[in-house]
């Protein structure tokens, strides 16, 4: 198997792990502080509602995160881990276009369901929260596949699996 | 005397073929300024819809859905950056990590923008961060709940907000959370705008 950028996998893949960690909030260590001023919370605090009725919750506190920013880091991560098993993927065009209008399409479906929920039109659960943010992470994880692993190398061309901008 | 006459040649050649990769800190600086006046413009509108917002005693408001929108505004940045860069140049070949770099770079860039817009604004309205935490309080007291816990939960909410809301505390967690998720939607920027050469 032909491996390419193998440091900027296992960077991305810590990172990633280390986002899933810190969304899982306090609860998972047994801290004692008020959730709201957890360093989880506070870090990301930014990012997120966390609305702890719409969060799962961890020893008897809420995560860090709303179950579909949970569901979208977990899906990366777990995305990201399953990467050097999708090697055999040939890398081609088509394939390549498939997968970005897969993120589009995962992207475009929890817009739906923020704004159908928000409306009232139908109700949310946290669970389908969860799956919808985790295959919005998937397909993000996905895009990547045949780039950093791969058993298909069938051409030895000068840009071979780089990405160029030629023709944008 | 050829050989040695031969390599000099080749390096001449090589010279010559040699062209550095273009600087990407005009499609950083671009993006962090963009996205860095949003995030700010949309924290602002979130800011002063809480502090006019009638008490409901509800935990969740509209407007922090437009807050969370904000920050999520914020985590594009390194796509734009990426899809600029790629604009700019073209014929180039970007690596992933370049992508990632961009990205992070962009994501540094768009919170020290977004915080030194927010401390320009405190000498436009000091007392904005006292209002947020007044009309937070009043919407509390109208929670439906015992006293004392109300109490508690009203002063750990404007100890969090304080905290959130001081400089130190937004560069803290802006910069690196900000730069990981721009660093990963940089490389989602770079595979999405390059093209793959198979």
């Amino acid at each position: 198997m032909q491996t390419r950028h193998l440091t900027l996998y296992l960077l991305v893949l810590v990172l990633v792990v280390g986002m899933v960690i810190m969304a899982l909030g306090g609860g998972l260590f047994g801290q004692q502080q008020f959730w709201l001023l957890q360093w989880q919370h506070q870090a990301l605090a930014n990012l997120c509602h966390q609305i702890a009725d719409r969060s799962f919750w961890i020893g008897g506190q809420p995560m860090a995160v709303c179950s579909r920013c949970l569901g979208i880091y977990g899906g990366l991560a777990f995305g990201w881990l399953l990467l050097p098993f999708a090697g055999f993927w040939k890398i081609n065009s088509h394939r390549s276009r498939l997968l970005k209008k897969l993120l589009i399409a995962m992207a475009v479906m929890n817009l739906i369901d923020i704004v159908g929920n928000y409306g009232s039109f139908w109700e949310n659960t946290l669970t389908s929260r969860l799956i919808l943010g985790g295959l919005l992470g998937i397909a993000a994880a996905v895009l990547f596949s045949g780039v950093f692993f791969n058993r298909k190398k069938e051409s030895t061309g000068k840009y071979y699996g780089k990405l160029t901008t030629r023709g944008i | 005397m050829e050989n040695s006459q031969q390599g000099e040649s080749d390096n001449s050649q090589r010279d010559a073929s040699y062209q550095p990769a273009p600087s990407y800190w005009m499609a950083v600086t671009t993006a962090g300024l963009i996205f860095g006046i949003i995030v700010f413009v949309l924290s602002l509108i979130t800011s002063y819809a809480t502090i006019n917002s009638e008490p409901t005693g509800s935990f969740f408001s509209p407007s922090q859905f437009i807050g969370v929108f904000a920050c999520l505004a914020g985590a594009f940045g390194g796509m734009l950056a990426t899809w600029h860069y790629a604009r700019e140049y073209d014929n180039i070949p970007i690596k992933l990590g370049k992508g990632a770099l961009i990205g992070f770079l962009t994501g540094v860039c768009i919170t020290i923008v977004s915080v030194a817009l927010s401390q320009v604004w405190q000498f436009v309205d000091p007392d904005m961060t006292q209002k947020i935490i007044d009309s937070t309080i009043a919407n509390m007291e109208a929670m439906d709940m015992p006293d004392a816990q109300k109490q508690q939960m009203i002063d750990v909410t404007v100890e969090g907000i304080r905290s959130n809301n001081s400089m130190g505390m937004q560069l803290l967690w802006g910069v690196p959370i900000n730069g990981i998720l721009n660093l990963i939607t940089g490389m989602i920027g770079a595979k999405i705008f390059g093209q793959q050469e198979g």
